[in-house]
């Protein structure tokens, strides 16, 4: 493994009955993990066992949790009669909450569709796979990028649906700014600051920890962050109408 | 172990029935707590012998992944479980789908108890699954040669808030119509094939019997194959790609001592390079 | 160890645990046994009830046999009274039908014969057809429980009226 070559050379002795040949065998092409020498033990019973003892833990947690709160079941579909709030399942209220400020192509088929885009390309840029700090090479110009994509981002979340919006398109009707992605967005972009002020020589441990962060850590940190927002207020903030309610003001 | 005379204890009784010729018949290696033993119960077994028979040490570790994949396929087991008895009970016309869902919970004995545990392992699947997809990112498990695992990953996560969506339909309450309308409302707002994709999901323009029916043969058999047959290749593609990732960073040992584990230290008496070891773990 | 001397009933700590496990394992496994059964049979069936109206007297005369397809019932009124037979064959569950000309029951699917009576002439059906409950309610109707049977011929299987 140690091995710099990635192909062994071979040549056909006998001349006479054939004519010189030079084979050329690529060494390894698949990717392997590299063996490393390190302690092993047996799946049975070292993996089994642990596997499943947590299945069971979980059987016994779900076990108990469906012994004390009973499956919500509503009255009989009727197509005539709109529930108020109509709210989908939970994993899909924060998609439902982005549907009140943008339109269904925007917030139904867009944005999740472009999520599961970047998901899925993840693991083939070779930025996410080298995994270097963002601001630890090229700080400078890095920076200039991202004051520019937060900037305009955390500028279009503020101006959307804001008075001035609605004063400059003519928009009659109740101003309601883009809170739930400004806020994570702003945080977010603070901690990137943060870290662009930090490095590995950083005398608190957190601000070490903060430079090391490439940039797929924090854009997959911003999108769990709104994620938990949106699916949040969803959830607990969101009453008939879809208007505003606090939690506590029980309905 | 006690030998008192001529009676024999219940293991004994045990392991003359393990040497009977029916038995071997049955359970070809045998059982026994050598490091053949257990590689073969292991490597013999059609529904174990996906792993390989020995695993590095480092991928035990709990902190390193909570576990999450195996409580995901965990989940999943449960809810095959509750489901296939929840069908018998249950017709998918409606209105009769609604009055089925009343009768297991007031009238079919456990009904209530399988449709509770059916209807929380599926929002804790939902969970585990966001869950297990955000801790591999973090992890950096994603890297080569384990992209188009996380690919695989990423499908599953589709097909598992698929089979909740159409899970939710079936009991024909208000909840459940309401969120699917609204829901396949969204579908028909895609660009040029919106309201193509909207009639083919209902079966009609409207969620009625068609959407009902179709809802069920997708929850009950067409997505939970799909899953299946994509959660074999997400097994197999971390077998072949060496175990689940075990970064540098993480424990190498998961007890006090690697030689805590009796065939390690072994193994290491045994041979002097443990690479050969290394190897079989592939 | 090995310098103790071990007690037949003496367990190490590593079969009680065994035993522990394997005891709670089964007890479990009984448990969800007994839950599983009772689950798949039904509480509630959705099938029409066995107890049958067959209506006034009156409308079966003297030496006659009705056949009622729907609930698979004769009502016969002989002389001794009313008294009702099951019309499903015994052999594998045909509906039989009645000859009149012959004076028996006959099934269609492999001729077995029955007497009115129930008793079994000639086929393959191995038991006669058997005697079904009958009683007058308040109302003075004929019902019929299917789902009991009474002995063929005795007093208290016929109706007087």
């Amino acid at each position: 493994m140690a091995d710099s070559k990635e192909f062994i050379a071979g040549v056909d002795s006998n001349a006479k009955k054939s004519p010189r040949r030079i084979v050329f065998i690529t060494r390894r092409t698949s990717a392997q993990v590299k063996a490393e020498t390190e302690d092993q033990i047996q799946t049975f019973p070292e993996v089994l066992f642990r596997a499943a003892v947590a299945i069971m833990t979980l059987a016994v947690v779900l076990v108990w949790i469906s012994l004390m709160f009973n499956a919500p079941l509503e009255g009989l579909a009727d197509p005539s009669h709109t529930p108020n709030p109509a709210k989908a399942p939970w994993y899909f209220l924060g998609l439902q909450e982005l549907l009140h400020y943008f339109p269904p192509v925007v917030a139904g088929v867009l944005v999740p569709g472009l999520v599961v885009m970047a998901l899925i390309v993840i693991p083939y840029f070779k930025v996410n796979v080298e995994a270097e700090g963002l601001f630890l090479k090229d700080r400078e110009k890095r920076l200039r990028i991202f004051y520019a994509v937060a900037g305009a981002l955390s500028l279009f979340l503020l101006l959307y649906k804001s008075h001035l919006y609605n004063y400059v398109l003519g928009i009659k009707g109740e101003a309601e700014p883009l809170y739930a992605g400004l806020v994570p967005t702003l945080i977010i972009s603070g901690m990137m600051i943060l870290a662009s002020r930090s490095s590995p020589q950083s005398p608190s441990a957190f601000r070490r920890y903060l430079a090391a962060r490439p940039l797929s850590y924090w854009v997959m940190t911003w999108f769990l962050f709104e994620l938990v927002v949106l699916t949040a207020i969803g959830t607990f903030f969101r009453g008939p109408g879809w208007a505003w309610v606090w939690p506590w003001q029980g309905s | 172990m006690a030998k008192s005379g001529t009676t024999k204890t219940m293991d004994q009784y045990f392991n003359d029935l393990r040497g009977t010729r029916v038995w071997r018949s049955i359970f070809r290696s045998g059982a026994g707590s050598s490091t053949l033993k257990r590689a073969l119960a292991i490597q013999q077994n059609v529904f174990l012998h996906l792993f390989s028979t020995k695993v590095r040490v480092r991928m035990l570790s709990f902190s390193a992944t909570w576990y999450l994949g195996t409580l995901t396929l965990g989940t999943f087991l449960l809810l095959v479980a509750t489901g296939i008895p929840l069908m018998l009970y249950y017709h998918p016309s409606a209105p009769q789908a609604y009055a089925d869902t009343k009768d297991l919970q007031f009238v079919v004995s456990s009904g209530l108890f399988l449709r509770n545990l059916h209807r929380w392992s599926a929002h804790a699947m939902v969970f585990l699954v966001f869950a297990h997809m955000f801790k591999v990112f973090y992890r950096g498990a994603y890297r080569t040669p384990r992209e188009f695992n996380w690919v695989i990953g990423v499908i599953l996560l589709l097909i598992t808030l698929l089979l909740s969506y159409t899970g939710y339909l079936l009991p024909w309450d208000q909840l459940a119509y309401w969120a699917i309308t609204v829901g396949s409302n969204i579908a028909s707002a895609v660009p040029l094939f919106g309201d193509k994709i909207h009639f083919l999901l209902l079966g009609g323009n409207a969620v009625n019997a068609n959407a009902l029916l179709r809802f069920y043969v997708l929850h009950c058999m067409i997505l939970p194959l799909t899953a299946m047959f994509f959660i074999a290749i997400h097994f197999w593609r971390i077998r072949k790609d060496g175990g689940l990732y075990a970064h540098s960073s993480e424990p190498a040992v998961v007890r006090a001592n690697a030689s805590d584990f009796p065939t390690s230290r072994k193994e290491r008496e045994k041979s002097g390079t443990p690479s050969s070891g290394a190897k079989e773990g592939q | 160890m090995a310098d103790e001397i071990k007690q037949p009933d003496e367990v190490n700590r590593r079969q009680f645990f065994m035993k522990l496990g394997l005891g709670s394992l089964s007890i479990a496994a009984a448990g969800t046994a007994a839950f599983s059964y009772q689950f798949l049979e039904p509480n509630v069936l959705y099938e029409p009830s066995p107890v049958v109206n067959a209506g006034k007297p009156d409308r079966y005369p003297v030496d006659s046999v009705t056949l009622d397809v729907n609930s698979a019932i004769y009502i016969i009124h002989s002389q001794e009274g009313y008294f009702s037979l099951s019309a499903v064959c015994t052999h594998l569950g045909c509906l039989t039908a009645w000859k009149p000309e012959l004076n028996m029951i006959a099934c269609p699917c492999h001729g077995s014969k029955f007497e009115p009576s129930g008793k079994k002439i000639e086929g393959p059906a191995p038991r006669p057809l058997p005697w079904k409950r009958i009683w007058l309610n308040d109302d003075g109707d004929l019902l019929v429980d299917r789902s009991t049977d009474v002995p063929p011929l005795a007093r208290d299987s016929f109706v007087r009226v």
